[in-house]
């Protein structure tokens, strides 16, 4: 911890990076902070309870202006920024990527290879309580499975923290606001639930970097993060793609590599 | 409000006698926005066109639904006549009440019902229309025509000759392609060397052709008019602007036990060589993977002996990149070899050879100077066998097509041998004869009837070597399946005509479509025989299926015509049906976030980086942009664009929306 706060002083001192994005203690859990003064250095914490992807604040535009910034970043942030800079979305130039190793070492990523060697090597943070849910879900038939997510997703209010919380909706106009033609009522009701619900599925797969922020964010406590779980699965399974991969320009549904199963079409 | 015209044709009986057309026309005119609304026997003739252009002009409409054919066939038609009354071509949609209706349907109510519903749908879509205009791309009027066999030479002769810029590209050293392997040419038995050699040395001296050989394609980028093609000039390792082809260094050459390509191995040729004696250009290449010197690191001998100092060593492939308007693909076929075939002993009995080998033996430049004699021990066979349709229309074999030429030119072998080896047997094994064509039948007649040849009807099934014989066991089957046994001296394989060896990798390269055997596929088996499905590109001869020689020519003629329809305009007229991204005002500027999955997701590499500059040059945001020269409008892109920022002119999300929600509220 103090060897990252460390880390974080000497980046700002030194003016290499004009914010520091890491978490700091909150209520009840861990929070969000940007410090910009080396003096605050000193509220950063990291460990096993900083789950938050902050990447989702990288392509925030009205916070980040045209600053250099720091990042203390999550495995699963990690893997959120790798598929950024395979969007365009962000530039490492712009970008100091910190992390704090099993080890609590903190290591400093130079290139996209860097993380991506990390990754490969590093323990994936396992999320012990979904376990369950999960087990029962793919004991379920389609039938039953329909019925859990209709009672689920009834109950969506649609407050899109789930949008909020994920690294990947940085759209400027999401599909909820088309309205021309509108795709999704706008209103909730459960079939309007579901269909933002699936949409929102769709347009994670193959970019999805499973980090649970958008299930952590529901005020309902939904289980939404484990739709796009499954679709992890299905395009790790069905299309060669690694969520850990380098930026390649990869994307599960538009590009073709002969690793590809294609089990299923037949 | 709109004012939509609908017109319901009859077809003649096509539609009407299963679609009830009054009741059709009846039930639009009640349809929201629908000024007006009619039904008459053929509204593509020119008084069914007159219909539409005065409903146009004396209801004032703003949208026009023709019900009829596919929009394949007459959308052409009935946007001209909007064009002509003054309404914007592309307000004009069709709905297919024929292919998509009343030819696959029984008549009864339901037809009829459905008839209205794609009437309906097209309405809503039709209301959401807005006017586009037809979009003028550039065009560079330069051919690329890839592979120089007779396909290639003529395209590219008559391109060259109706004054535009050509450019050939043959992966051999020397044009000329199978052709110039052959014998006698069927039906008239001249001499294929005679008559293609002139056209040969016309390809090399022509002012508008610039002949590459020992060349490949190696990328192709662009779009129709605006090709841009990289080509990789193979290191011949000799410099062309010193050598004089005097052929000195061929003839010093030690390693000279190299089989012959052009002899289709029967005879030998050293490293450094010309393909034949009349190639063109008739200038040398070192086969490098052969070349002692490349191989062991010495040798040299060419270099030692070359007048005029003309061989380089060292010399690397070379790319280049020429601006190309069309291009002509003319790669031409090949034929299985014997080792393809189990039952004919795998290709290891010397005296078994292909249809190609034979026409190397007949051939007076080939290795036998035209006699033919067993390559095993240089004797003249006695008893020949000809098996017709080897691979060939044997699904087993994975080939069930008929490869075409072997009818005719397995008579003509026949017919060559029997000429040259007076008191020969000659056999042909054979499944059909088809001799479609102008003089083919007579000429198969005259090899069965003034030449004597064995015509047996039968497969035959296996061939064993028997005291410096072959056994050849067959069935007759016009004699009710009697066995037949031969010892032959030599026998011949039609083999299947196969396509080339790397069509894939270059139709991949290309974007063009092939089929399962890799031939390449042409736009429309009928109407667009030499399109392929990548505008700009054409094809001809065998690389689309085996074809004879004047097939091939003609082929060859009709891409040339099409290449020089193209080039004379000087712009592309495109239909406007392409993808586009959105564009607002400041400061959002497009709703494209610049993430390029699109780009990914694009067949045609049409998706670009657009960026979106402020009044001091620096970049605000990068957004993506269609070219609409390479834009197909297929709309990959605008389903896999999350926020919905490309959308497709005339085939918008909204207007597809409409056209789905139209069905759904009844």
């Amino acid at each position: 911890m103090e060897e990252l706060r460390k880390k974080a002083a000497e980046l700002l001192q030194s003016g290499e990076v004009q914010m520091v994005i890491g978490y700091e203690e909150g209520t009840r859990h861990p929070r969000p902070c940007f410090i910009s003064s080396a003096d605050d250095a000193a509220k950063l914490i990291y460990d096993d309870r900083c789950t938050g992807n902050l990447a989702v604040y990288l392509t925030h535009k009205e916070l980040i202006g045209g600053q250099k910034i720091a990042i203390t970043a999550s495995y699963f942030a990690l893997r959120s920024i790798l598929r950024l800079l395979t969007e365009h979305q962000i530039q490492l130039d712009k970008l100091v990527v910190l992390t704090v190793s099993a080890e609590k070492e903190v290591i400093q990523f130079a290139t996209t290879d860097d993380i991506t060697a990390y990754l490969q090597t590093a323990p994936v943070p396992a999320r012990e309580d979904d376990k369950a849910l999960i087990e029962k879900l793919n004991a379920m038939s389609p039938a039953e499975r329909w019925e859990f997510w209709s009672a689920e997703l009834s109950k969506c209010f649609k407050c899109y923290a789930c949008r909020a919380a994920c690294p990947m909706c940085y759209c400027t106009k999401c599909i909820v606001e088309e309205n021309r033609p509108q795709w999704i009522q706008p209103w909730a009701s459960t079939l309007a639930n579901i269909e933002w619900h699936i949409n929102r599925a769709m347009h994670m797969t193959g970019r999805c970097a499973d980090c649970g922020a958008c299930g952590a964010a529901c005020p309902l406590g939904l289980p939404i993060h484990l739709l796009s779980h499954q679709i992890v699965q299905e395009v790790t399974d069905n299309f060669a793609l690694d969520v850990n991969q380098a930026v390649s320009g990869d994307n599960a549904l538009s590009t073709f590599k002969p690793e590809d199963k294609e089990n299923f079409i037949r | 409000m709109s004012k939509i015209g609908v017109f319901i044709c009859h077809c003649g009986e096509n539609i009407s006698a299963t679609v009830d057309c009054e009741k059709v026309a009846a039930e639009a005119g009640k349809m929201d926005g629908v000024e007006f609304a009619t039904d008459y026997k053929y509204m593509c003739s020119d008084p069914g066109q007159t219909l539409i252009k005065n409903a146009i002009k004396e209801k004032g409409l703003t949208g026009v639904v023709v019900g009829a054919c596919s929009p394949r066939m007459h959308e052409p038609t009935f946007r001209k006549a909007c064009a002509e009354a003054g309404l914007n071509p592309y307000l004009c949609e069709m709905s297919n009440l024929r292919e998509h209706c009343s030819w696959v349907h029984e008549k009864n109510e339901q037809t009829t019902e459905k008839a209205i519903d794609l009437v309906k749908m097209l309405v809503e879509k039709v209301k959401k229309n807005k006017p586009l205009n037809a979009i003028k791309v550039p065009i560079t009027k330069k051919a690329l025509v890839i592979g120089g066999g007779i396909a290639g030479i003529q395209a590219a002769l008559d391109i060259a000759n109706a004054g535009q810029q050509v450019i050939m590209v043959e992966k051999e050293p020397s044009i000329g392609g199978h052709m110039s392997q052959l014998s006698e040419t069927f039906p008239t038995l001249d001499c294929s060397q005679c008559i293609l050699t002139p056209r040969m040395v016309e390809v090399a001296q022509h002012p508008n052709i610039t002949l590459y050989t020992y060349a490949e394609l190696e990328h192709l980028d662009g779009f129709i008019g605006n090709f841009k093609a990289t080509i990789r000039l193979k290191a011949k390792s000799v410099d062309y602007k010193l050598c004089t082809g005097c052929g000195l260094c061929t003839t010093k050459c030690p390693s000279k036990k190299i089989p012959s390509e052009f002899n289709e191995g029967l005879g030998m040729r050293t490293a450094i060589y010309t393909p034949f004696p009349q190639a063109v250009p008739n200038k040398p290449v070192i086969d490098r993977a052969n070349c002692t010197y490349y191989q062991k690191g010495k040798c040299k001998v060419c270099e030692k002996v070359c007048p005029t100092g003309a061989i380089q060593y060292d010399l690397p492939d070379q790319f280049i990149t020429e601006d190309i308007g069309a291009v002509v693909i003319a790669t031409g076929f090949n034929v299985l070899k014997t080792d393809f075939f189990p039952e004919y002993g795998y290709g290891k009995y010397a005296d078994v050879l292909t249809g190609l080998q034979f026409e190397r033996l007949a051939s007076a430049s080939g290795p036998t100077l035209g006699e033919i004699r067993r390559p095993s021990d240089g004797k003249v066979p006695k008893k020949i066998v000809f098996i017709a349709c080897s691979g060939s229309r044997d699904p087993a074999k994975g080939i069930p097509y008929c490869s075409k030429i072997c009818c005719m030119y397995t008579a003509k072998h026949a017919m060559l041998y029997q000429h040259k080896v007076h008191d020969g047997e000659s056999y042909v094994f054979y499944m059909d004869i088809r001799a479609g064509g102008k003089n083919y039948e007579e000429f198969v007649r005259r090899a069965i009837e003034d030449d004597g040849v064995n015509y047996i009807r039968g497969r035959v099934a296996r061939i064993y070597e028997k005291d410096g014989k072959y056994i050849v066991k067959g069935a007759d089957t016009l004699l009710g399946s009697k066995p037949v046994e031969i010892e032959a001296d030599m026998v011949v394989l039609a083999t299947a005509g196969v396509s080339n060896p790397g069509a894939e990798e270059l139709a991949q390269k290309m974007h063009v479509s092939y089929d399962a055997y890799k031939f390449f596929a042409e736009a429309h088996p009928k109407l667009k025989p030499v399109e392929t499905n990548t505008a700009g590109i054409f094809l001809c001869g065998a690389c689309q299926a085996p074809k004879d020689i004047p097939e091939t020519v003609g082929m060859a003629s009709g891409a040339a015509a099409k290449v020089i329809g193209l080039f004379s305009n000087s712009e592309l007229t495109r239909e406007p049906l392409i993808a586009v991204v959105n564009r607002s005002a400041p400061p959002v500027f497009s709703t494209c976030v610049g993430c390029f999955m699109c780009q990914t997701a694009c067949p045609y590499n049409a998706i670009e980086r657009e960026e979106i500059k402020g009044r001091d040059g620096s970049v605000i945001k990068t957004v993506a942009k269609v070219n609409p020269g390479l834009c197909q409008g297929c709309g990959t892109c605008v389903a896999f664009c999350r926020s919905k920022a490309i959308d497709m002119q005339g085939f918008s999300n909204e207007q597809m929306f409409a056209e789905v929600m139209a069905l759904l509220n009844e």
